[in-house]
């Protein structure tokens, strides 16, 4: 035992003649900086406090003080038997009913591996979350562009209704906190995870994130051109056909097409064709007869 | 963990009961079987020790105690992650390693 100990007046940090309130309120002050559970990683912090404990009991005690004074006593014959502190318990997950996830609760709601390794913590706890909960939901292309509100019937019959974010891709996954099965003790509900299927739209051919939609056009507008309103995965726009156009010319609509994972739309590509009237139309047929750049124009031919 | 009778749990806590009645009431101790009351733990005896300690010791009034042990629980779960956290990295090291072997 080192000099310091020995002395109780130095371990409180008072004089000799220091009044009972002096040394009540040293002992405070040392026991809220040094008590072993306000320190709980403090290993030393039990050697230390022991110290001041029994420094503070021998002089708070006015007959023992009058003996150690005296020379009768010294510091360490009077020591309590030694007390369990409360974070050995804590510090083996013994006192799961009491530890609390509200200092880093926040850092759970991430999807990366730091987060669920930190939910998985707090699983593992007496005061544990809740389960998550998966569900798929299967939406149109029109609500993953634009977003919206969808009922989701769970499996005990609630309903609970999902908010759809504009713009979301296939497999995406939406968090609803607290849906998921109810935390045990004070631990929080777990999250519903809905993964999002994107429904294709059957009028579009899907390549990545472009859709592909054939629109059929007459002749005239064709030889022409013209202002024709075509299917969108949203609804309608209105789109130039240039004149002398063919089928297979190709207009861009720039993002109009399906979300593109990590943000933006793909574009919509509409691919012309040509249709001409159902009936024969003798007119046209004439016409035709007699159009020699027509007959002299062979498409086949290389350069044409 | 332990169960312990009540005058035990008294005795190595020294409390009295009226004041763990009040402790229970106020969910700063919680017993094992919280609806019923019952089952006092040698956890809930350190843990009240800590509490006598508080209030005797440090003279923290009954407001500085909630406090404490509010923001406390909060460092036990925080230090409770941070094992998990230092028990996975362990384990992707060793991966690592064996990896390498």
């Amino acid at each position: 035992m080192d000099a310091e100990v020995s002395n109780p007046y130095q371990t409180l940090g008072v004089s000799a003649t220091a009044s009972a309130d002096e040394i009540k309120t040293a002992y405070r002050r040392l026991a809220r900086k040094l008590h072993p559970d306000l320190n709980p990683g403090d290993k030393a912090a039990e050697e230390r406090f022991k110290n001041v404990a029994n420094a503070y009991r021998l002089l708070s005690d006015p007959e023992q003080r009058r003996r150690f004074d005296a020379g009768e006593i010294d510091e360490s014959g009077n020591e309590r038997p030694q007390q369990r502190y409360y974070r050995e318990y804590s510090d083996h997950g013994e006192a799961g009913r009491y530890g609390n996830d509200a200092g880093y609760a926040d850092f759970m709601d991430g999807d990366d591996p730091f987060a669920e390794l930190l939910r998985r913590s707090a699983r593992a706890r007496g005061n544990r979350a809740g389960q998550d909960l998966h569900y798929r939901l299967v939406i149109t292309l029109a609500e993953a562009i634009a977003g919206g509100s969808k009922r989701l019937t769970l499996p005990d019959g609630s309903v609970i209704d999902v908010s759809i974010p504009a713009r979301v891709v296939d497999g995406q996954v939406i968090r609803l906190k607290g849906k998921g099965l109810p935390g045990a003790g004070e631990g929080a509900a777990g999250n519903a995870l809905i993964e999002l299927e994107v429904a294709p739209d059957a009028r579009f051919r899907h390549e990545g994130d472009n859709l592909i939609v054939d629109v059929p056009v007459s002749l005239t507008e064709a030889v022409l051109g013209a202002r024709i309103r075509v299917p969108t995965a949203t609804g309608e726009a209105m789109v130039t056909v240039p004149a002398a156009a063919s089928s297979g010319t190709t207009l861009r609509l720039k993002g109009q097409g399906a979300p593109r994972q990590g943000g933006g739309r793909g574009d919509q590509l509409v691919k012309l064709k040509i249709v001409l009237p159902r009936e024969p139309d003798p007119e046209l047929h004439d016409f035709v007869a007699q159009w020699q750049a027509g007959k002299d124009f062979n498409p086949r031919q290389e350069g044409a | 963990m332990r169960i312990i009778e009540l005058t035990t749990f008294l005795r190595e806590s020294r409390i009295q009961q009226h004041t763990l009645e009040r402790w229970i009431e106020q969910r700063w101790i919680i017993p094992e079987d919280a609806e019923r009351r019952a089952g006092l733990s040698d956890i809930n005896a350190a843990r009240a020790c800590f509490i006598r300690d508080l209030q005797d010791d440090m003279g923290v009034n009954e407001e500085g105690v909630e406090i404490v042990l509010h923001l406390l629980d909060q460092l036990h779960g925080m230090r409770s992650a941070m094992q998990t956290l230092r028990a996975e990295l362990d384990r992707t090291a060793d991966a690592k390693s064996a990896d390498a072997d």
